[in-house]
């Protein structure tokens, strides 16, 4: 099976987060941009459907700025074949749209029976993507997605999701695109000698240049942030004074009735 | 003619669902006194009939069994939709299956789109700008979607639900011959109802009640499970608690579960590791009850009680129970 992860770089859990001097969007300055989220699933759920089908290979695929190369590294590091990163217009573009349509068109020529993605980038949380590559290539999609195997019929897969309508059970015949939401197992870490061995590991890239000529009419982004705010801190929680756990009761529905109103 | 704002709705079983009720809400807003408001269901003729009391003026209807709704068949069938409404905006609700849609449909239609969104303005120069959470709800942007068409999923709760209005809307058949070929062979094999979950699911859910391993044991859980029936709410867990088999992975809020963004999240004996604080810190209202005043969730929550939660949260069942004369 020949399976493609899409892996976008994000800024670590710990980073401190800030608005950049316009104002516009996240300052990345100071911030170490890493394969982190819902795609380290997606790298390991990768690696395990390869581990069960030999033969099969794992490419990574990143779209953005030159941070993707280290992402993609970190993916070859556990185990991915090969890595391709798909150069971002030089002015840089945020839109997801853009993103699917430059990633679809390195995709149509590379081989891909799967491709997994997470089910959203942890920084944007737009989700949006791996449904747009797959109209865009022309092939189903399935988002939210867990507990992912080789279907009981050779070339397909099958899965289930919590939805709002209960827990789906889904067989679905490839090629397909999915989203995913866990893997079988937490994502494994590198072995060093690997992270060693990544660092001279070759990538291939996809200049802007080549994407703008295949995109033609459509290299536009279809949107740009105008704003990155952070919340006024929440300033803590308003302490309940009990002396019984009764009061208590009592004293916090008061407050949710009354003061939240949340509650009938 | 203004054009119209189309509303990509999900009523199973003929019931709209919350999310969709919201969307109707929001497209009023924004076709305005000129524009109009339609809709397009893939559910057949009892989903279209339960939407016209949102007033919508017209419905494009398809019947398509829910085992092979793909996000691929409905994207087609809502694009033929949207041209033949001559729409500029489709909205639908931010679930599952309209965070499925909403890529494929705006490369299909050829629009901008956005997800998660929680509030939608038109500027002066007609331009539409949403705002929506990022990074876990710890910030939000302000996005410009450009061009004459765009694709919104609205996040659950965001907005008000719309009143229902009395009105005859016409009926459009939509042709399933637009659905790729390669869509019909995907199938829902199964369908059961979350387990371990009393009440509605969790995505869903206006309240939400979680424990952690503060309870202790998994039987001890079950005081969760009773505040939450005595709310109506659906019930959570933390990392802790389906790691170590007490509940079902299907419960578990955070990173690597469920984001919920409800109106009231009660959080019991949850420390408030930032992989649980990710999927529900935009919950409307949070109260916490934990043994320990250091604790990090007490930092996020709007209403704090350091206390043991084996004594607490009966006490409370018990008062809501009263309050709501359940007993
Ligand atoms: C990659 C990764 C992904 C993860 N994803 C998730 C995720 O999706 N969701 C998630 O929840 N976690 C996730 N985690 C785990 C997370 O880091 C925490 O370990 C987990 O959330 C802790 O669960 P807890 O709060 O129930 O337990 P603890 O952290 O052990 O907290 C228990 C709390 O209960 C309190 N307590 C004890 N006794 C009582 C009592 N009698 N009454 C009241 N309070 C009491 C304690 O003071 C404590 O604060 C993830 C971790 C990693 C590394």
């Amino acid at each position: 099976m020949n399976i493609v992860v899409l892996i976008k770089p994000i800024p670590e859990a710990e980073s401190r987060l800030r608005a950049s001097s316009d104002g516009r969007q996240l300052d990345p300055e100071g911030i170490r941009f890493v394969l982190a989220g819902y795609d380290e699933s997606a790298v390991e759920q990768a690696l395990l459907l390869k581990e069960n089908a030999p033969g099969s290979k794992v490419h990574a695929v990143s779209f953005g700025p030159v941070r993707c190369e280290e992402a993609l590294r970190a993916a070859i590091a556990l185990g991915a074949d090969n890595a391709t990163w798909v150069e971002a217009p030089p002015e840089g573009s945020d839109d997801p749209i853009l993103a699917a349509r430059s990633l679809a068109a390195a995709l149509t020529s590379a081989p891909h029976d799967l491709i997994l993605g997470g089910k959203h980038a942890g920084d944007d949380e737009e989700g949006l993507v791996p449904s747009a590559i797959a109209e865009l290539l022309g092939i189903p999609s399935f988002g939210s997605v867990a507990d992912l195997r080789p279907a009981g019929n050779p070339g397909g897969i099958s899965f289930a999701r919590v939805t709002e309508a209960g827990v789906e059970k889904w067989e679905v015949p490839l090629p397909c695109v999915i989203g995913l939401q866990q893997a079988w197992n937490d994502p494994r870490t590198a072995k060093l000698p690997n992270i060693l061995k990544s660092r001279k590991a070759p990538i291939e890239k996809i200049d802007w240049s080549k994407t703008l000529a295949a995109l033609a009419a459509d290299s536009q982004p279809r949107s740009v942030s105008e704003r990155f705010a952070l919340p006024a801190p929440r300033t803590g929680a308003k302490m309940i004074e009990f002396k019984t756990p009764e009061e208590a009761a009592e004293k916090l529905v008061r407050l949710l009735r009354e003061e939240a109103k949340v509650f009938p | 003619m203004t054009p119209s704002v189309l509303v990509l709705a999900e009523s199973p079983a003929g019931a709209v669902s919350g999310p969709t009720k919201e969307a109707f809400g929001v497209a009023r807003t924004l076709a305005g006194p000129d524009g109009s408001v339609a809709a397009v269901t893939t559910g057949g003729p009892a989903a279209a009939q339960a939407l016209a009391s949102f007033g919508p003026r017209d419905i494009w209807v398809a019947d398509i069994p829910t085992e092979s709704t793909t996000s691929g068949a409905v994207a087609a069938l809502a694009a033929r939709a949207a041209q033949e409404s001559a729409s500029a905006i489709v909205l639908v609700g931010g679930t599952t299956f309209g965070r499925d849609v909403v890529g494929r449909l705006a490369v299909r239609w050829g629009a901008a789109a956005a997800t998660g969104v929680t509030e939608v303005t038109r500027t002066d120069s007609g331009e539409l700008r949403v705002r929506r959470p990022v990074f876990g709800g710890r910030a939000t942007e302000t996005r410009t979607l450009l061009g004459p068409r765009a694709v919104i999923a609205l996040r659950p709760h965001a907005f008000g639900a719309a009143s229902e209005i009395v009105g005859t809307p016409a009926m459009h058949l939509l042709d399933r011959s637009v659905i790729p070929a390669n869509e019909v062979a995907a199938r829902r094999v199964s369908l059961a109802s979350a387990d371990g979950a009393s009440g509605p699911p969790l995505p869903d859910a206006t309240i939400v009640v979680s424990g952690g391993r503060g309870l202790r044991t998994a039987a001890n859980f079950s005081l969760i499970e009773d505040l939450a029936r005595s709310l109506g709410a659906a019930v959570g867990a933390s990392r802790a608690v389906t790691d170590a088999g007490w509940r079902p992975p299907s419960l578990q809020v955070g990173q690597t579960g469920r984001a919920v963004s409800p109106q009231l999240y009660i959080a019991v004996g949850i420390s408030g590791a930032i992989q649980h604080l990710v999927g529900m810190i935009s919950s409307r209202t949070i109260v916490a009850i934990n043994t320990d005043p250091s604790a990090p969730i007490f930092k996020v929550a709007d209403y704090g009680i350091v206390g043991d939660a084996l004594t607490l949260v009966p006490a409370l069942t018990q008062e809501i129970r009263k309050v709501r004369g359940l007993s």
